[in-house]
């Protein structure tokens, strides 16, 4: 390299640094920055996507603004390229940005229960906090219930609460599709699950709720028996469970760990959905594999929230599933990515409400009444003492000519 | 090229640069960096665009993340570096060293309790060991079970060996992955993995969430002390065996090498990296989930070392501190960077797969023998270059 080539090179160099600095001045003081920690990479990307779409669009139709203050988003992604889908590394990393973020009050997020485990304890120490967050789909109950050992008390070494959920969780979801299977006519029901986190939550949460209302469980344990993903079929396990004669089959799980063949091989030894039921939760909706199954046919499944298909046909639900289809030109993947947009909403509620700090701003979401006329989602959306939301709407669906079709919404107590 | 090449080569055998003079550069970097991230970072007075940069391109919880890869490619280099065993199971010490301290450090076993030297209050329930001893636990396990492992497995050589390494790998996360429920007994809480972990105790102080500089310190140490063993290994008997392995076993055991006890012996060494790595870790993240330990962990590992310069204790720590970064920082602080400049929304994170993907065969393709290669794999990868050096000078110049 010439000398006149290397002093070109140092000033435009130079010049780009210059304007990095200049635009992040110009940014200034008064905005502030909410974000959104989501897995953009792997399996969840397209899930993560539209609910990023979502929240961008909302906050441009609040005008960038939170009441008095003008906001901005970040947009976190907790997945690596290494690792190929959630990284708990990254968790930790990101929950460390939030904090160092100078002008960040509020995190939208996360996808995964697990990530937001790590994330959680880190903004509630927030040395400026605790930090908000409110999560558009983790179900887990442990993050705001009594669950596992020291949950939720661990979450919060500072004993304040700063985090918030605009989703059920499973506890409910299973208790709601026990509460089903009976009003079916369901008698004998055998419990499957895939031996992951959510998986085994939703199974543990239906047979205890089954067990209550008087249904026999014929499969062992508290959560039914786990299903291996890597089996190639599953002709012996459902042989084994035809001898017991059960009236349905509640399979607590996702469908991404071989459950197609679940289905399939289920259909193959104990016969199609109306004679042996099928009921699957939220880990087996918004795929279109599983609706393609013709086993699938007739498989009831059930989701937390209110599924698209039972939102208020008008008013801002309505307006904004179809501003959103006019700005993106698709449609979301799922309800959860218009929850992101109510998790959003929230936080802006919040903003508007506080005089700008973090340590305010979590405070005043535990407050949060967001009218049903005004909610994304069409239901008044509040917290109980734990965080929770109060809408524990589970929504049931039946698969019918490959598409989910909603039957209707049950309202757990 | 070529002859520019070895010329380059011979002028860096001529001047070999002492461990003495690397281990000075280490700690000066060490201190800098400590120095950054202990006193100017949280001082308010820093300018903001600094802080930002800081904080977009290093963050401090990126650099302790990269330090724990720094502990377990150095590990790893023992056993393929070294001894030129290839290891596709590495995973499986970080995944051991992990539950060690999610096991001994945490509330999770509520059943029992034990507090040994532990700064947590003594009413918890759970094992609640120090961290200093957990560390010499997960060590002391790692390498208890780097020989069950390698007892068996080492008996063969090469790709059968990697395909083994590959089983067991496999094999112990799935443990984990599965050990809710193994008669009745709760061993790993399955996916749900174990969070909230006791803080590090230094005796002044616990070290809480935000104390990088601090952790950073304990993150170099540990580092250091591989460093230290890979060094003084690498220049005695058990490290001229394992060179010598590596070259050639047939040879080696010749020359009265016992093959079985010199190749144990590196596996249980890297084994004990990797568990003194996976305490690190968890520490570092707050928890231990059986989703971490993949088979894509394992090569990200292997990669470090390759690209670093297998064999090459400063060449391992570059790579893995490059690769990590690349990793956690680089890509994603890229692309935000991009957008913002130029006002675009490219969709970054679907390209982390190419830009990594691409980063790796560019890395390949112009340093095959590692960012700080050791000298006698330049040699063995330079052999065409020597025949080119016969060649008259002009037809180079084409």
């Amino acid at each position: 390299m010439s000398k006149k080539l290397k002093a070109l090179a140092a000033v435009g160099a130079a010049a780009v640094a210059m304007s990095v600095v200049m635009t992040t001045q110009a940014q200034g003081a008064t905005t502030l920055v909410v974000s959104t920690d989501l897995p953009l990479q792997g399996g969840s990307k397209d899930q993560s996507d539209t609910t990023n779409e979502a929240v961008a669009l909302l906050i441009k139709q609040a005008g960038g603004k939170a009441g008095k203050y003008n906001v901005t988003l970040k947009k976190y992604d907790d997945s690596t390229a290494a690792k190929g889908s959630w990284d708990d590394a990254q968790c930790a990393k990101n929950a460390q940005a939030h904090v160092a973020n100078r002008n960040e009050v509020a995190v939208m997020g996360t996808y995964n229960s697990g990530c937001a485990k790590i994330i959680v304890p880190v903004l509630n120490q927030d040395p400026k906090g605790p930090m908000l967050m409110v999560s558009n789909a983790n179900t887990n109950p442990g993050l705001t219930k009594p669950w596992n050992a020291g949950e939720p008390e661990k979450y919060y070494p500072t004993g304040k609460r700063n985090y918030f959920r605009v989703v059920t969780t499973d506890d409910n979801q299973g208790a709601a599709a026990a509460n089903f299977a009976k009003s079916e006519g369901v008698k004998k029901v055998y419990v499957l699950n895939d031996r992951q986190t959510y998986g085994q939550g939703v199974a543990q949460a239906f047979t205890t709720e089954a067990k209550k209302i008087g249904l026999t469980v014929l499969s062992d344990g508290t959560a039914g028996e786990g299903w291996d993903d890597k089996q190639p079929n599953y002709e012996a396990l459902f042989t084994k469970i035809k001898a017991l004669s059960p009236d349905m089959i509640y399979i607590g799980g996702i469908f991404d760990l071989n459950g197609g063949q679940l289905v399939k091989d289920k259909v193959k030894i104990l016969g199609d959905n109306k004679t042996v039921k099928l009921m699957a939760p939220d880990g087996f909706t918004g795929y279109p594999d599983f609706l393609a199954l013709k086993e699938a046919d007739g498989a009831y499944l059930s989701f937390t929230g209110l599924a698209i298909d039972f939102f208020p046909k008008s008013g801002a639900a309505a307006k904004f599933l179809a501003d959103y289809k006019k700005e993106y030109k698709h449609e979301p993947t799922g309800a959860f990515s218009v929850y992101g947009a109510a998790a959003m909403q929230v936080i802006l509620d919040a903003i508007s409400r506080s005089n700008g700090t973090r340590a305010d701003v979590f405070k005043k979401a535990a407050t949060t009444k967001i009218s049903a006329t005004k909610s994304v989602v069409g239901k008044a959306i509040s917290f109980d003492k734990n965080g929770d939301t109060t809408n524990r709407d589970i929504t049931i669906e039946i698969v019918k000519g490959g598409a989910e079709v909603g039957l209707k919404v049950i309202t757990v107590k | 090229m070529a002859t520019r090449a070895a010329r380059k080569a011979k002028k860096a055998a001529k001047q070999p640069v002492s461990h003495r003079t690397w281990a000075l550069g280490y700690l000066a970097v060490a201190a800098v960096m400590f120095a950054v991230y202990q006193y100017a970072l949280p001082w308010e007075g820093l300018p903001l665009p600094i802080y930002d940069f800081l904080q977009l391109w290093l963050p401090p919880s990126s650099v302790n993340e990269a330090l724990v890869y720094v502990i377990c490619a150095l590990g790893l280099n023992i056993v393929v570096g070294y001894a030129g065993l290839l290891d596709l199971g590495y995973v499986a010490f970080w995944a051991i060293g992990g539950y060690s301290a999610g096991w001994f450090m945490s509330n999770f076993f509520e059943q029992w309790k034990f507090h040994g030297l532990s700064s947590v209050a003594t009413t918890e329930p759970g094992l609640h060991i120090n961290f200093w001893l957990v560390l010499v636990i997960g060590g002391a396990v790692c390498a208890f079970f780097g020989v069950v492992i390698g007892a068996p497995t080492l008996r063969l050589k090469s790709d059968y060996l990697a395909l083994v390494t590959l089983g067991f790998g496999e094999i112990i996360p799935q443990i984990f992955f599965n050990g809710e429920n193994i008669n009745g007994f709760n061993l790993s809480n399955g996916t749900k993995g174990i969070t909230r972990l006791d803080p590090i105790p230094t005796g002044v102080k616990d070290l809480g969430p935000f104390d990088f500089g601090s952790k950073f310190v304990v993150f170099v140490l540990l580092a250091a002390i591989m460093v230290f063993i890979s060094l003084q290994l690498r220049r005695g008997r058990l490290g001229r065996a394992w060179l010598a392995i590596r070259e050639d076993e047939l040879a080696a055991s010749m020359m009265g090498v016992p093959l079985m006890r010199t190749k144990l012996a590196s596996y249980a060494v890297g084994a004990v990296a990797g568990g003194i790595g996976g305490v690190a870790f968890a520490t570092h993240v707050d928890g231990v989930y059986a989703e971490r330990f993949n088979f894509s962990i394992s090569i990200f590992l292997l990669a470090m070392v390759v690209l670093g310069g297998m064999g090459n204790v400063w060449g391992v720590i570059l790579g893995a501190f490059i690769l990590a970064w690349v990793n956690s920082t680089g890509l994603p602080a890229l692309g935000d960077t991009f957008n913002s400049q130029f006002g675009t929304e490219v969709d970054f994170p679907s390209f982390t797969f190419l830009l990594f993907g691409l980063v790796l065969i560019l890395m390949i393709l112009f340093k095959r023998e590692g960012l700080i290669p050791e000298s006698r794999l330049r040699l063995v990868l330079h052999e065409g270059d020597a025949d080119e050096e016969l060649k008259p000078a002009h037809e180079e110049e084409k």
